[in-house]
């Protein structure tokens, strides 16, 4: 149980979001998820910052798409980021729109990626104040 | 012909038509067909029919912005709850909570844009159309209703001596000093039409809580890009194209006005003046009726008159209090 970290800490401390678990034919397969995430951590440096905010809904869509790829792995990663950018029109009503679970799950403060973090703010607020009964039920409400 | 080309298609064919109908009319109460005039004023015809048909969505964009300055004291609520909270934590949980206030509202700042983009097809057709006339009467063609043989005529026609289809970078065969004058003339007027229309939204019709706000600061910005944009492409413009886009200019600023003076923001300076207007004639404030405004009028008079110390009020309120209460 680490002791009392400040939200700042938890983010600077985060983890990268890149899957290398599984040994050397895990890191194998976990190329084309790997590349997916080098590409949308690229754009998410490079072009995001020039528009601004500008997505209809939380998390934007490149916040999304990260954190699918993160979370599902490449394939079905990206199907979600394609329907998410769909779903952005100028006609959609916007609002809260998240990830759905997917097959990584993070258990504590410490192994969860940045961009989970942000993603879900106030699961951090959560992490931060010592509560360990809470955070055994976060593994589920994680995402 | 592209994808684009196919989309503006019926656009095109509209802003035509338009245009001869209303070359025929005023060739029908007796102005010369040929005359540069008549087609000026049929370009003005043109504008208004497309300014009148774009009312409604004028009036939605009004309504989504009205929306966002609703939510404006619940937004104020939020900013002062992340008040001096920096990181970047925060900052998501703020973008979080407010997207959620937005869809509560079913008003999203990004949903404002939508009836600009709405109106693009029009004015995309309506330049296509007036910037081909050069080119078709080159080719002896016809633009949709527009037989070959009036193409020409309106390729043809001047206003003072200067060609409707020069340009100021390329003034053409005709008077240069006329084409000059002319495109200068109307570039200043649609630039500081563009600059005063946005001024008076800014500056007056923007309640104090709003103009805290980093969007003001963006719209700051656009206060001084636009008429540089205008300005910048106006120098490529076939004057008639410049009539079409001074008159529209013109036509926003007035929309505008009427719209800021009868129908103001809530807070704003104009909303302070419909209703120091509204007491000279003797009417209760906005959006309080009658009965309301006097019975708050009363019960003020009453705490008074219990010895209550009443609130300080500057020379000017209390003239205009007075009048009210006893005028």
């Amino acid at each position: 149980m680490t002791s009392r970290v400040t939200p700042e800490q938890l983010l600077a401390r985060a983890p990268h979001e890149y899957n290398l678990s599984g040994g050397f034919l895990g890191v194998l397969r976990g190329i084309p998820q790997n590349l997916c995430i080098a590409l949308l951590k690229l754009y998410r440096t490079i072009v995001s910052p020039l528009y601004g905010d500008v997505c209809r809904y939380f998390p934007s869509c490149s916040a999304y798409a990260l954190e699918a790829v993160t979370v599902h792995g490449a394939v079905r990663g990206l199907g979600l980021s394609v329907k998410r950018l769909l779903r952005c029109h100028p006609w959609a009503a916007g609002g809260i729109d998240r990830v759905p679970a997917g097959g990584r799950e993070f258990t504590s403060a410490a192994s969860t990626p940045k961009v989970v973090l942000l993603n879900h703010p106030n699961l951090v607020h959560q992490y931060t104040h010592d509560c360990p009964a809470r955070h055994a039920a976060q593994g589920a409400n994680a995402r | 012909m592209n994808f684009f080309d196919i989309i503006l298609f019926p656009f095109r064919w509209i802003v035509s038509a338009v245009l001869w109908v209303f070359h025929e009319l005023f060739t029908l109460i007796g102005m010369d067909p040929a005359s540069g005039v008549t087609w000026v004023l049929s370009i003005v015809g043109l504008t208004l029919v497309m300014r009148t048909l774009t009312i409604p969505l004028f009036l939605k964009q009004i309504k989504s912005m009205r929306g966002m300055q609703e939510l404006q004291p619940e937004m104020a609520k939020l900013q002062a709850k992340y008040k001096g909270k920096k990181d970047q934590l925060s900052r998501q949980a703020m973008a979080e909570e407010q997207m959620a206030l937005y869809k509560e509202h079913g008003s999203n700042p990004f949903a404002a844009c939508l009836p600009i983009i709405v109106q693009m097809p029009i004015f995309f057709a309506l330049f296509q159309v007036l910037r081909s006339v050069p080119q078709a009467a080159q080719g002896n063609e016809s633009i949709h209703v527009l037989a070959p043989q009036l193409v020409h005529q309106f390729n043809a026609s001047t206003i003072f001596g200067a060609p409707l289809f020069s340009t100021l970078m390329q003034p053409g065969n005709g008077n240069h000093a006329a084409t000059i004058i002319l495109a200068v003339v109307m570039i200043v007027a649609m630039s500081a039409t563009q600059f005063i229309t946005q001024k008076q939204l800014t500056a007056r019709n923007m309640s104090d809580s709003a103009k805290e706000s980093p969007m003001y600061r963006q719209q700051q910005m656009m206060l001084y890009m636009f008429p540089l944009i205008f300005a910048i492409g106006g120098i490529n413009f076939p004057l008639g194209v410049l009539v079409y886009w001074t008159v529209s200019n013109l036509w926003s600023m007035g929309q505008q006005w009427w719209v800021i003076r009868n129908n103001p923001t809530k807070g704003s300076q104009a909303e302070r003046e419909l209703n120091e207007r509204r007491a000279a004639k003797g009417l209760p404030p906005v959006g309080m009726s009658k009965k309301e405004h006097e019975e708050k009028v009363e019960e003020q008079r009453q705490r008074a008159a219990a010895g209550q110390r009443a609130q300080p009020v500057s020379k000017k309120r209390q003239k205009q209090q007075s009048k009210k209460n006893y005028g």
